[in-house]
This record gives structure tokens, C-alpha cells and sequence, in this order.
């Protein structure tokens, strides 16, 4: 102890340290915190090095993606999101001293549901899928009815969140199949699904296998007043139609892509769009503008009536912390790469793997026109080899990627069994297809 | 003190500044023939601006924002200690920051040794059995426990009678709504004259009808309850199960610990507790640490170690996954660092000064304004400005504007003019000697005074009557 703490202490009349737990009975006293003592900082540094060192693997190409991709980071997206001005301060509940934050997301909001073609945004939710959970309770909250349509390839660990955001809700979930020809949605399975029971029914854009689903568009025409979520990937929309376009209700998306680091699974960013008039049932933080008393305009979190801290047990989510971080970064990636770079950066993909498609079509054992569909960034290929045989072949020539379909989607067709994703960014490299090309080769 | 004076600028609003962009992403110009024609856009409505500009925009609003940075930053509840900059360092390493989820486990094998560490880490600091990296902040750590505590009663098939969870009304608002979320009635119960439990009424409430106690403790009020064993003991006679919002502890690491209150399911706030920077309102990260009751439940894979490695164990969870990946692992990393830098006795000794300097500014404040309960405090103080006459929300303004951030305020509910405090271990005793002295002027100031501030930040009072009015949500 300190002279500086006992000055402390003293002032409160407590002799030691310990006298500050008078209050804590011995039977329940941790008798050792069983860790290391303290290291120094130096020390600490060297030891992450050498962890993060043993990732290393720097020869390898990468064709991983599936929801996360390696693209693109405009190094001025790091150092706005490192200063220390926004990192280290919380939620801006005084307002006046928070400007910079509030602004920030009211420009995210702004860009965002421009972006997804919506009318409003919320200033963020903890990831894409997370998201997807929110719109749902959101639909079951505005129509009050029990099933939502999904699409029956939706990635598991999707699914998954879904049933558990929606385990306190009697609702059910229903699929509608996909066109083994195109890989896109079967609009006719789906319009015979829907009847007055069906509060929301959703649609991915690329869907989960890669496709652009051009079906999409149709979708609304055939749900009658049922709600349409939308769950997209951001960067499609450098030269895709936007959620708004094609009459979603609600649009949601995995924000990860625009900025955010792979970062092993997170922190990344929920994206989250609806119709204006559905603001109020909406889930999670608003920024909105106002004026200061000298009428200057300023910013504030608005329609907090909405949330858990002031509506509690009858809040539309009990979200509280969120990623507004990385909706700055998401909001400064875009407003550097600019209109231009989007869509560059989409097209870029889209040829990527369509390059990929052909490179490997000369290989009897691999299919790579499992659709007829367009690949955005992930391009599923059938492989007649064993997954185990695969990933020693791909480890053998130095590639990441190969990611069993049915590890991450609960499949329903036969045709899908032997489907291996294998995902290309506008990073993605000649040299990439071409190692790639050649290892499956050996296949 | 400093004078105080934020930066003010007519910034322009980000579609404002279109100019030119500058930045190269792809060289090559692709032809847009590929996209199917009928999906087509032209072009993303995305502003156009050159990046000097774009950092220069955010360089002025960073300056328009205070921060655990700026300064002191008694935002109760929060716990805005000091945010190392190692961890940023770390947290920035190439090696970690660019993996990608899907990556081999071989491949991964100093990430996945993190993850296993701090499970550990975190075991060891709760006493609990098991640990899912895998929530993504403390509201979605509370979303967890409650679905884990369905899942166990529906094993157990009493999901049926077992329709209530039962909070205090003291707790925050994240836990009666994730409750709700979980699909249970909840059920709040009057704090007693000491802002503890109310055991008569926790007694009354509690039955086989209730599936869970939701609590804090240290509660929200700063209060450590001495009835606790005594509290999980009318739970647990019931069948119920007891949880721990862990936002609080930052006041009792390696003091005490949920596995030892009897707790079954706890969430930890990495955000607060472990130092992990709050990003202007996030990311956070919170765990969920469970006992053997529920240990095979918990959602996500979990780091083992084997025999020739970390790897990803899939096998229990049967609550299938409640994120996507296994948490966000640039907050764990970060909170695996603080760990590690503080050690056993670095972290000890932080409750310590934490618990000292709420302490110690409550006796200063209690002049001023009324501590909410008389008594020893833990990592916060609440107090009411009910009897000074003057408004909490203005005493806010008046702190924020002499270059301080003000305490939350209105919160927890059973306090009228609540200004709630917490200190945190990560600042002087001059800080709290100057915010005590803020505290005294705002009391002893005219209400008329007060409503002028303030005036040094970027912008004036601002109106959320007119925000809600007019509802302008973007532009
Ligand atoms: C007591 C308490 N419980 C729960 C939470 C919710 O945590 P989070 O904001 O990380 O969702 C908070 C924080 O705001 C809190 O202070």
C-alpha cells in the first residue's frame, strides 16, 4: 500500500484496505486468486508476438469467406476508429459533450439506409446474424402472427441464433426450398408456403450458396401483406440492386465486410434498415436531429422510450452495449472507397469468381457449375474427394479455403454432399486460382 | 481545476463534403456485363469524398467527443477505467487481427490458446465449472443465461410451471428485458430500507413457479448484500436457479466470487471489469460462466487443450450458438491481456482502490447531496440531489461543462435525482477532490445558474423533445 492510499484511508477512518470488505463474510472470502502474479508490459508484448506469430502463415492463399471475407482496408479506416476520442468513450448519454459520436452515427444512419435503399437505420447491432434474430421478433411484433419462412440453406449457425432470439416467442419456422438448376430461391415452393400465419418471410442476396439470387426481386409480389427481411451483404450493393428496391420491410446485413477486420469472428457489426413507419417497434439505438438553445443543430439518441433502460421487461430488445465503433469504421469505409471504389470492389468479386468457376472446369473430378446462377464471393465446387483428403491436399499447397457445405448448412440435397466453398474477394490474385487450380488437381 | 473548453465546429454533415475520391481499391475496370441485368444498379449511393477529407472529418468530431482519454469519467454502471494501450497494441497485431473464423484449427493455434487462457482466467476468477467465450455483451451474456436456464428446465420438462424470473427492482433494465426476451413473465421485488434484498419478499416471490433470480452484487446501488448465502439458499430450496449480472464486478475481484455466493449462472462484462475500451458505445464482449448443472448447455464451441493442441470442442452445446463465431475475439484479446498484465495481485489490488475511492468520494460528496444508503460502498455511490433542490440532469450539465463527465443519472429507479457514481481505480485522488468540489458548486448554485449550462461543450442543451417531434433519423 501507498502513503497516497492510506491518506485515503485514513480519511475514512478504515485502517486498512481489508476494512473495506467488512461487509463481505469470511464463509464466502476467496482465499487465492490462483493466477500469475503481474508481468510487466514488456513482457506481455513478447508474449503476444510470439502467439500471434504462431498464426503466421504467410505463403497460404486465401479462399476463405462464407459471411467473413478478407478485403480491402483503407488504412485511414484504422486510424479513425483508433483514435482514442472515440475508442475510449461509451454511449453518449450527455449529449452535449458527445457530439462527435452522435454525429458520426447520424451520418451512419444516413449513409447506411442509403446503401441498403431503406428509409431509416438504427446506429448498430452486435452482427449480421444477431440482426436477422431482431428483425425477427420485429415482424412478430408488428403483425403478431406465428411463422417465419426461411430459406431451408440459411447458414446453420444463422438458424441457430434465430430459434434462440426467438425461443421466448411462440413462433415457428418454416422453409422454402431452392432450384437445384439456378441455386436460387424456389419462388413457387416459397408462394405456396405462405398463408395468414406468416408474419415474415426471409430472403438472402447473395443467398447462402453464393448465388445472386435474382428471385429476390419477385419475392414481395408473391408474400401478400406478410413482411420481407432481407439479409445481404453490403459490398454486393457496389453493384446490386439494394433491399429497398425490391420492397423489404425490414433489410439486414453483416457490416464486417465494410472496414471491420476479420479479427477471428469479431467484434464486426449488425447492419439494421426498415420502413420509416415501422421506427417504433424497431430494436436498438437512434441518433436523431435537433437543435441546441441557440437553435445551432446537434444530435441525440431519440426514441429511447423504446428501450430496455426506461421500457424494461416491455423493451422491443434488450440490447444496451452495441457496436457503434464499427459503424464508424463502416461509415468511413465507405465514404473513402467512395461510390466508385464499391462497386469496383463488387464487380472485382463477381469476376474473381467467375474466374474461379472456369479455371478449375478443365477437372474431371471437380464440377464448379454447381449453378447457373452468378457467384458473388463464394463459389461452391464438387469435389469427389473426402474432406479430410481435401484439407491435406489444400494444406499440402498452401491454401485456405474448401469449407464443407454441409458443416455450415444443414443440407437438403444429395446433389450438395460433395460441395466444397472456395470464396474470392477483389483481393483474390491470379496467382491464387492459379495455385488453387493446380492443388485441386491432386485431388 | 483546468478551464475547460471543447472543440466547436460547424462541421459540415458528411454528404456535405463531396468532392472527388482519391482512394484506389481495384485498378482494373471490370466490366459490369457479368451482374445479371435485371439485379443491376448503376451506381451505390454512397457520398463522394477524398480521404484527407474523410480523416479530417473525423479528426474534428473525434475532438468533439469526451473520453476515458479526455478525463475523469464517473459514468455509473460502466466502470470507465483506463483502457491500456498495450492492449491496443495487441489487439492491432496482424496475426490475431486478420483470421479469419474458419481458419484450420492447426492454423490458429496461438488464437486458440487466448481463448483458452482467459477461460481459464475467467474460471478461476468466478469459481464457476464451465465458459462460453461466445456472447457479445453483457445484455446478449443475460440473453444466454436465461435461454440456458430455459434449456435446463425444459430438460428437466418443468419449463411448463417454470414461467417467472424474478428480479429486484433495483436491477438494470437489460435484465428484466433479456428475461423477457427468454420468454418469461418477470417478476420485480421491492429493495429493503438498505437497498438490499428483501428476503421477506424475495420469500413470498420465489416459487415453483419461478425459474430464476436475477441480481447484481455488488446491486446497483454500490451495496454489497450480506445475505446473499442466504438469498441463494431460498432460491435454490425452490428449485430455481440464481444469476449474476457481473456488470458490478469490478469491486470484488479475488475477494469473493459468484461460485462462492452460490451463484449458477454469471456473465461477465469484459467492457467494464477487464478494461476493454467501450468504442463510443461499443463493442463489448461478455462471457458466460456456468456450474456443472449447466455445464453441457452453454452455446459455442469451447477451447480445449489436447493432446496435440488448442482445438474447438462442439460436443455440449446444446444451445446450439448465439453469435455467430466464437465471440468477439478482438475484445477477449484485450481483456486476456489486462489478465495477464495485473496478474493476481494487480487485479486484487485494483478492487482495492476502486472500492477505496468510491469510498472515499462518497464522504466527500455526502454533504452535498444525500448518499442513497448509508454504509460501506463497493465500486460505485449513488446519491440523490432530491434534497438540494436541484435537478440531477442539471448537475450533469453543469459537471460536463466544467470539463468532467457526469455521473448517470436517473438510475437504478428507487433512487429520486439519482446521480449515480463510479470512480473507477484509474484515477487521482485530485480527481475526486475536484469532482467533489463540482458537486458542492452545483448544489450551492442557483437553479437559474444551472440552466445556462452549459456552454463550453460543442453544442448547447439539446432539445430531445423536438428530436422525438420531428423524428429526423437521417439525412
Ligand atoms: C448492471 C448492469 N447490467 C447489465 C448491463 C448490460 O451490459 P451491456 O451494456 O454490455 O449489454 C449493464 C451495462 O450497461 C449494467 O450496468
Amino acid at each position: 500500500m501507498l502513503d497516497y492510499d492510506q491518506s485515503m484511508l485514513d480519511y475514512l477512518g478504515i485502517k486498512d484496505f481489508e476494512g473495506l470488505f467488512s461487509d463481505i463474510s469470511p464463509k464466502i472470502r476467496k482465499k487465492k486468486l490462483n493466477l500469475d502474479p503481474h508481468c510487466s508490459e514488456c513482457k506481455l508484448l513478447q508474449e503476444a508476438t510470439m502467439l500471434s506469430e504462431s498464426n503466421r502463415f504467410d505463403e497460404y492463399s486465401n479462399f476463405l469467406g462464407c459471411g467473413v471475407y478478407d478485403r480491402i482496408i483503407p488504412s485511414s479506416v484504422d486510424s479513425i476508429v483508433s483514435r482514442s476520442e472515440f475508442l475510449t468513450a461509451y454511449t453518449p448519454y450527455q449529449a452535449e459533450i458527445s457530439q462527435g459520436m452522435l454525429q458520426s452515427l447520424f451520418e451512419y444512419q444516413s449513409i447506411i439506409s442509403d446503401l441498403m435503399g431503406m428509409d431509416a437505420a438504427n446506429s448498430s447491432m452486435y452482427d449480421g446474424p444477431t440482426a436477422l434474430g431482431e428483425a425477427a421478433r420485429m415482424a412478430v411484433r408488428i403483425n403478431d402472427r406465428k411463422t417465419i419462412l426461411i430459406p431451408d440453406n440459411i447458414y446453420r449457425n444463422k438458424r441457430n441464433i434465430l430459434i434462440n432470439y426467438c425461443a421466448g416467442l411462440d413462433v415457428r419456422f418454416k422453409e422454402y426450398s431452392f432450384d437445384m438448376k439456378t441455386g436460387m430461391l424456389d419462388l413457387e415452393d416459397l408462394s405456396g408456403k405462405i398463408d395468414g400465419d406468416v408474419s415474415a418471410v426471409i430472403v438472402e442476396n447473395p443467398n447462402s450458396y453464393g448465388v445472386i439470387d435474382e428471385n429476390v426481386l419477385r419475392v414481395k409480389n408473391v408474400i401478400g401483406d406478410s413482411l420481407l427481411i432481407s439479409y445481404v451483404d453490403p459490398i454486393s450493393l457496389g453493384v446490386l440492386k439494394p433491399p429497398g428496391d425490391y420492397g423489404s420491410d425490414i433489410a439486414v446485413a453483416e457490416g464486417q465486410q465494410l472496414g471491420i477486420h476479420q479479427n477471428f469472428g469479431g467484434p464486426y457489426l449488425g447492419i439494421f434498415t426498415y420502413r420509416k413507419e415501422l421506427a417504433r417497434k424497431s430494436p436498438g439505438r437512434l441518433i436523431g436531429e435537433t437543435t441546441d438553445t441557440t437553435g445551432r443543430r446537434g444530435y441525440v439518441m431519440t426514441l429511447q422510450t423504446r428501450e430496455q433502460h426506461i421500457r424494461r421487461e416491455k423493451a422491443t430488445s434488450n440490447i444496451c452495449t452495441n457496436q457503434a465503433l464499427m459503424g464508424v469504421a463502416a461509415l468511413a469505409y465507405l465514404a473513402t472507397v467512395g461510390p466508385s471504389g464499391l462497386r469496383k470492389i463488387a464487380l472485382a468479386t463477381i469476376h474473381q469468381s467467375a474466374k474461379l468457376r472456369q479455371i478449375v472446369s478443365g477437372n474431371k473430378k471437380v464440377q464448379s457449375n454447381v449453378f447457373s446462377g452468378t457467384s458473388f464471393s463464394d463459389v461452391p465446387l464438387l469435389i469427389q474427394s473426402d474432406e479430410e483428403k481435401l484439407n491435406q491436399t489444400l494444406r499440402n499447397n498452401k491454401i485456405f479455403g474448401g469449407v464443407k457445405l454441409d458443416r455450415i448448412i444443414q443440407n437438403r440435397y444429395d446433389r450438395l454432399k460433395n460441395a466444397f466453398f472456395f470464396s474470392t474477394t477483389e483481393k483474390t490474385e491470379e496467382t491464387d486460382l492459379m495455385k488453387l487450380k493446380h492443388a485441386l488437381e491432386a485431388v | 481545476m483546468m478551464s475547460f473548453k471543447q472543440a466547436k465546429y460547424d462541421e459540415p454533415f458528411i454528404k456535405d463534403l463531396q468532392s472527388r475520391t482519391t482512394f484506389e481499391t481495384v485498378s482494373e475496370d471490370y466490366d459490369e456485363g457479368i451482374v445479371p441485368s435485371v439485379m443491376l444498379n448503376k451506381e451505390p449511393k454512397v457520398p463522394v469524398i477524398a480521404e484527407y477529407d474523410v480523416v479530417r472529418h473525423f479528426t474534428r468530431l473525434s475532438q468533439m467527443n469526451y473520453s476515458v482519454d479526455t478525463g475523469f469519467y464517473p459514468l455509473g454502471s460502466c466502470t470507465m477505467k483506463f483502457n491500456p494501450k498495450y492492449a491496443d497494441k495487441i489487439a492491432s497485431m496482424p496475426f490475431f487481427s486478420e483470421m479469419h473464423p474458419l481458419r484450420p484449427e492447426w492454423s490458429v493455434q496461438g488464437t486458440l490458446q487466448v481463448m483458452f487462457e482467459l477461460q481459464e482466467y475467467l474460471r478461476e476468477i468466478s469459481d464457476m465449472d464451465e465458459v462460453s467465450l461466445q456472447p457479445l455483451a453483457g445484455a446478449q451474456g443475460e440473453l444466454t443465461g436465461v435461454l440456458l436456464i430455459r434449456k435446463y428446465f425444459e430438460l428437466r420438462k418443468e419449463l411448463s410451471t417454470r414461467r417467472e424470473i424474478v428480479v429486484p427492482d433495483s436491477a438494470h433494465g437489460t435484465n428484466p428485458a433479456s428475461a423477457a426476451m427468454g420468454g418469461f413473465n418477470v417478476v420485480e421485488i421491492p429493495s429493503n430500507d438498505k437497498g438490499t434484498v428483501d428476503l421477506d419478499a424475495l420469500r413470498y416471490a420465489v416459487t415453483d413457479k419461478t425459474a430464476a433470480f436475477m441480481i447484481t452484487n455488488p446491486n446497483t446501488l454500490g451495496i454489497f448484500d450480506p445475505n446473499i448465502s442466504e438469498i441463494a439458499e431460498i432460491v435454490h430450496s425452490k428449485g430455481a436457479l440464481l444469476y449474476y449480472d457481473g456488470a458490478n464486478l469490478n469491486a470484488i475481484l479475488g475477494i469473493t466470487s459468484p461460485g462462492l455466493m452460490g451463484f449458477d449462472v454469471v456473465h461477465f462484462n469484459l467492457h467494464k471489469t477487464f478494461a476493454t475500451p467501450h468504442g463510443g458505445g461499443g463493442p463489448g464482449a461478455a462471457p458466460v460462466a456456468v456450474n456443472r448443472k449447466l455445464a453441457d448447455l452453454l452455446p459455442g464451441p469451447i477451447v480445449r487443450k489436447g493432446e496435440s493442441g488448442y482445438y474447438l470442442d462442439r460436443s455440449n452445446n446444446k444451445l446450439g450458438n448465439i453469435a455467430s463465431f466464437y465471440g468477439s475475439f478482438g475484445v477477449l484479446l484485450r481483456a486476456w491481456s489486462y489478465i495477464k498484465r495485473n496478474g493476481s495481485d494487480g487485479l486484487k489490488m485494483n478492487s482495492y482502490r476502486a472500492v477505496l475511492n468510491a469510498n472515499y468520494l462518497a464522504k466527500k460528496i455526502s454533504n452535498d447531496v444525500r448518499i442513497s444508503h448509508p454504509g460501506l460502498k463497493k465500486h460505485e455511490v449513488v446519491a440523490s440531489s432530491e434534497e438540494s433542490g436541484k435537478r440531477a440532469l442539471d448537475i450533469a450539465k453543469f459537471i460536463i461543462d466544467a470539463g468532467m463527465h457526469a455521473p448517470t443519472i436517473y438510475f437504478p429507479l428507487i433512487v429520486k435525482e439519482a446521480l449515480m457514481i463510479e470512480p473507477t481505480e484509474t484515477v487521482t485522488k485530485k480527481d475526486l477532490d475536484d469532482f467533489a468540489d463540482l458537486i458542492h458548486e452545483a448544489v450551492t448554485s442557483t437553479q437559474e445558474e444551472l440552466h445556462k449550462h452549459p456552454v463550453n461543450t460543442a453544442s448547447g442543451r439539446l432539445d430531445e423533445i423536438k428530436a422525438t417531434r420531428d423524428l429526423i433519423l437521417k439525412r
